[in-house]
């Protein structure tokens, strides 16, 4: 069949205005373009369903849009002309886990799965393209099976240790020609529950567990002089020693073995078991949180406070997701706290005096970012017959080593002086009550930005009967005061997302900042105003922002869908903030929220735009709610 | 020069070589128009041509994309451009964007017809207004080959009016059935970008025929006769 180049060339030519084609060779370029189909999907026709059966098909969209959907959860995931499906799939050679429809009329170019391995190998650019993003969908996607070890890592890993360091001991092996009978001995002497079967040069042919045991041999009735050879599962998953143990734990959670083995120039170095790595991840965090605890000096916990953000970085570089990442750093801050608050009280009669530690912002929330500084108060016993100022007088000496001690472990004083030294916050509670309430009546733009500060109190430290009592007053406080509630909604709506008409973003256009996106103001804040408007109207007791949008759902009749929605849509924008932070500090840059979209992978620019849509969504719905 | 310019005579003799080349295509068999529309080779085809009127004006190039299997296969494309003696005037030279320059470059006729008669093999073909594009490959075999071009044709300038009713009244040009189904064309006028445009078309009449019933070429042909009857009464 006479070929011709021209067609070839001219989508060549288009594909190479959308990323990763933009960066390919021209040559790998020609040679994938000589290699698609171009298909036509009507409007609302499947273009890939789960049901097919493993990805056989690598799917570019030409024109049109496709949707991806997962099963019961809401669709968040909106493909364009130049994007690229199913890639993960495709990777891991199993089914698609989401439902693509065609949104409109769609023509896809269509690869053969094998050409797209093709491509991977052919084409290093391509490769980074989709291997980088698969290590992201990971860290979206918690609740899929194959991510399990990335939960478990919520506990923290060593899993940035190379295989190597991790053999135990040297692995224990027998010919492939050894009787069953003489195996299973070895590995009852030795009390192990595996062992390789190697050639005499240390090749490893497979591996045999007693986990095997029941269908091969007992079942089977096998003799037990087979040889081994018949016995083992051949071709066992093996990595090199400088393999990170991540790697064996994403090969183990992919094909669903318990053993990876260790191989060095194809020889056997040793086996590497799913308990290995467990064990290797609960020590740490069990480690961190009692080495907390036990601390006697401000020096262990400042290695302590050194330690958890080398922790945070390193689960940031493995890919965990931003909701379990930030759930983990505020979990070990506030012990972190506690035991300086603890140390602190051991040298400090104020200590005896009723008081509660409160946090407040996005330690509140339990929000907090690897970027954070303190932003707490103190709110104390006063009995009737005592002077609040002389109280405080007491205790502002004790804030104030507090504070101190944790700007030396690292969170750098509060520059807006929110901190339990500052008298303005410092307070019985009484005074919080009446404060809290000379916002609520004001309303003024000041008080506004008070409230979405100070309103996220959470206690950390003491007498957490008063945070309580001052929680349900402010919850009735609010309910009762609707006006307050329309001008703090009014003030949220302030705060556009930066989403352009069409398809670009809007960013800043001078400055410093030029063609930046402020992902704290822009990004993660009308989710964190909306929810806390919405928590203040249902009078619930959650700060988190997605405990709070849980928590009100139900009782602001939004479907859980939407909620959960904006909820993945939020814990996104957290994860590029967090990412964002990660390399800034990896650079030796200091840490801010700014990102340029630009510079974003198509796909991570996709599902940012989905966000801001979602979060568009969930400030229509509070305009809805609070604006005639 | 060929016989490119002169009236068609009977007396025009092929090089042994093409005499050969054309007889082992006009020996390929007939392919089979009852097949499911999802399987075989279907060639969408679309040419320019210095005018549009069809007894004058000369063939300039031909473009076409395969059908395999309800896909196009981009790499199973043709495109090729005839040599004129004569290059066409400056506003259609605009239509085209053939310049003078690769018209004078283009291929020699009979030898483009032959590799266009060996992208084609025994494949039916589509068009949109297949009046003109037959008509201009017809007459142009019939002067450079010396033989009757005849193959089954569909034309979607009446399938898609049967297909979508609805929307015959407004919709009429190539141009028109483009845009409803948001088809973009990134270089209208030039043979091979507007037979890619078409073969989009036709992958996107293939649901909407599936849906009448229609999944043979031969009950799309059916269709289109349908069709051009009810124009004629109309």
């Amino acid at each position: 069949m006479p070929t011709d180049t021209a067609l070839v060339a001219a989508t060549a030519d288009l594909l190479s205005r959308h990323a990763p084609f933009d960066r390919m060779q021209a040559d790998h370029l020609a040679w994938l373009a000589e290699r698609l189909a171009l298909g036509y999907y009507a409007k609302g026709e499947a273009v890939l369903a789960p049901e097919q059966g493993e990805a056989r098909t690598f799917y570019i969209i030409k024109q049109g849009i496709v949707r991806g959907e997962r099963e019961g959860e809401a669709a968040w995931l909106e493909l364009h002309e130049g994007e690229c499906f199913p890639i993960g799939a495709l990777l891991s050679r199993r089914a698609a886990i989401s439902h693509f429809r065609a949104e409109t009329d769609v023509f896809c170019y269509e690869l053969p799965a094998a050409d797209f391995h093709g491509l991977l190998e052919l084409s290093p650019p391509f490769h980074a393209f989709c291997t980088l993003r698969l290590a992201d969908l990971l860290a979206r996607s918690q609740r899929q099976t194959q991510a399990r070890y990335l939960s478990a890592a919520t506990e923290q890993q060593s899993l940035e240790s190379s295989l190597g360091s991790l053999i135990r001991r040297d692995p224990v092996t027998c010919g492939p020609d050894t009787p069953l009978h003489q195996a299973l001995k070895t590995m009852r002497e030795q009390g192990i529950g595996s062992i390789v079967v190697t050639e005499a040069d240390a090749r490893p042919l497979g591996i045999f567990t007693v986990r095997d045991l029941i269908g091969r041999v007992i079942l089977a009735n096998t003799p037990l002089d087979t040889p081994m050879r018949a016995l083992m599962s051949p071709n066992p998953v093996a990595l090199p020693p400088g393999a990170h143990a991540f790697e064996a734990a994403l090969a183990m959670a992919k094909h669903g073995f318990r053993h990876v083995l260790v191989v060095d120039d194809g020889r056997l170095a040793g086996m590497i078991s799913e308990k290995d790595l467990f064990s290797l991840q609960r020590i740490g965090v069990t480690q961190l949180s009692s080495a907390i605890r036990a601390a006697t000096e401000l020096g262990q916990l400042q290695q302590a406070a050194e330690d958890i953000r080398q922790l945070g970085h390193n689960m940031m570089a493995q890919g965990v997701g931003a909701e379990q990442l930030t759930l983990l750093l505020s979990t070990l801050n506030d012990l972190l706290t506690q035991r300086v608050i603890e140390l602190e009280c051991a040298a400090n009669a104020a200590c005896r005096r009723g008081f509660c530690w409160l946090a407040f912002g996005s330690e509140g929330r339990l929000e907090q970012t690897l970027a954070t500084d303190q932003d707490n108060g103190i709110v104390f016993v006063a009995q009737a017959n005592e002077d609040p100022d002389s109280v405080r007088a007491e205790v502002l000496d004790l804030a104030e080593r507090i504070n101190r001690a944790l700007d030396a472990c690292g969170f750098p004083l509060c520059r807006g002086g929110i901190m339990a030294m500052n008298p303005k916050w410092c307070l019985s509670l009484d005074e919080w009550k009446g404060l809290f309430a000379r916002w609520i009546d004001a309303g003024d733009p000041e008080a506004l930005l008070n409230a979405s500060i100070f309103f996220d109190f959470r206690p950390l430290h003491g007498e957490a009967r008063l945070a309580d009592e001052l929680r349900q007053w402010l919850a009735a406080k609010a309910a009762a005061t609707p006006r307050f509630l329309h001008q703090m909604a009014a003030n949220a709506l302030r705060n556009r997302p930066p989403l352009g008409l069409v398809r670009d973003f809007v960013t800043e256009s001078g400055g410093e900042h030029a063609d930046t996106l402020d992902l704290k103001l822009n990004g993660a804040t009308p989710f964190v105003d909306a929810a806390r408007v919405f928590a203040l109207a249902v009078g619930g007791p959650g700060t988190g922002t997605a405990q709070r949008l849980r928590q009100a759902g139900p009782k602001l009749n939004i479907p859980p869908p939407e909620i959960e929605a904006w909820i993945a849509a939020f814990y996104f924008i957290q994860s590029l903030r967090l990412r964002r932070q990660h390399e800034e500090s990896e650079s030796g840059q200091a840490m801010d929220n700014r990102i340029y979209p630009d510079r974003l992978n198509g796909l991570d620019r996709r599902i940012l735009k989905e966000a801001f849509r979602q979060a568009r969504k969930i400030q229509a719905r509070l305009a809805l709610d609070y604006q005639a | 020069m060929t016989g490119w310019l002169r009236p068609w005579r009977r007396d025009l003799t092929l090089a042994p070589e093409a005499a050969a080349r054309l007889a082992a295509w006009q020996a390929l068999g007939k392919a089979d128009l009852a097949l499911p529309i999802e399987q075989g080779r279907y060639v969408v085809v679309d040419v320019e041509s210095t005018g549009l009127n069809m007894r004058r004006d000369r063939l300039i190039a031909i473009g076409a994309v395969a059908v395999h299997d309800g896909r196009i296969r981009l790499a199973d494309s043709f495109e090729i451009v005839l040599r004129q003696a004569e290059v066409s005037g400056k506003g259609n030279i605009l239509i085209h964007g053939i310049g003078g320059e690769r018209q004078r470059e283009g291929v020699e006729p009979a030898e483009a017809l032959l590799r266009f008669l060996d992208y084609l093999g025994a494949s039916p073909l589509v068009a949109f207004h297949v009046a003109f594009d037959e008509t201009m490959i017809r007459r142009a075999c019939k002067e450079c080959l010396g033989f009757e071009f005849r193959r089954p044709w569909l034309d979607l300038a009446y399938v898609m009016p049967g297909l979508l009713p609805e929307l015959a009244r407004k919709h009429r040009s190539l141009d028109d059935w483009l845009r409803h189904f948001g088809i973009t064309n990134t270089a209208r006028h030039n043979a091979l970008a507007d037979a890619l445009a078409t073969g989009q078309l036709f992958l996107a009449a293939l649901p909407l025929a599936r849906a009448q019933g229609a999944t043979q070429y031969s009950a799309l042909q059916g269709l289109e006769k349908a069709q051009l009857w009810l124009n004629r009464g109309s």
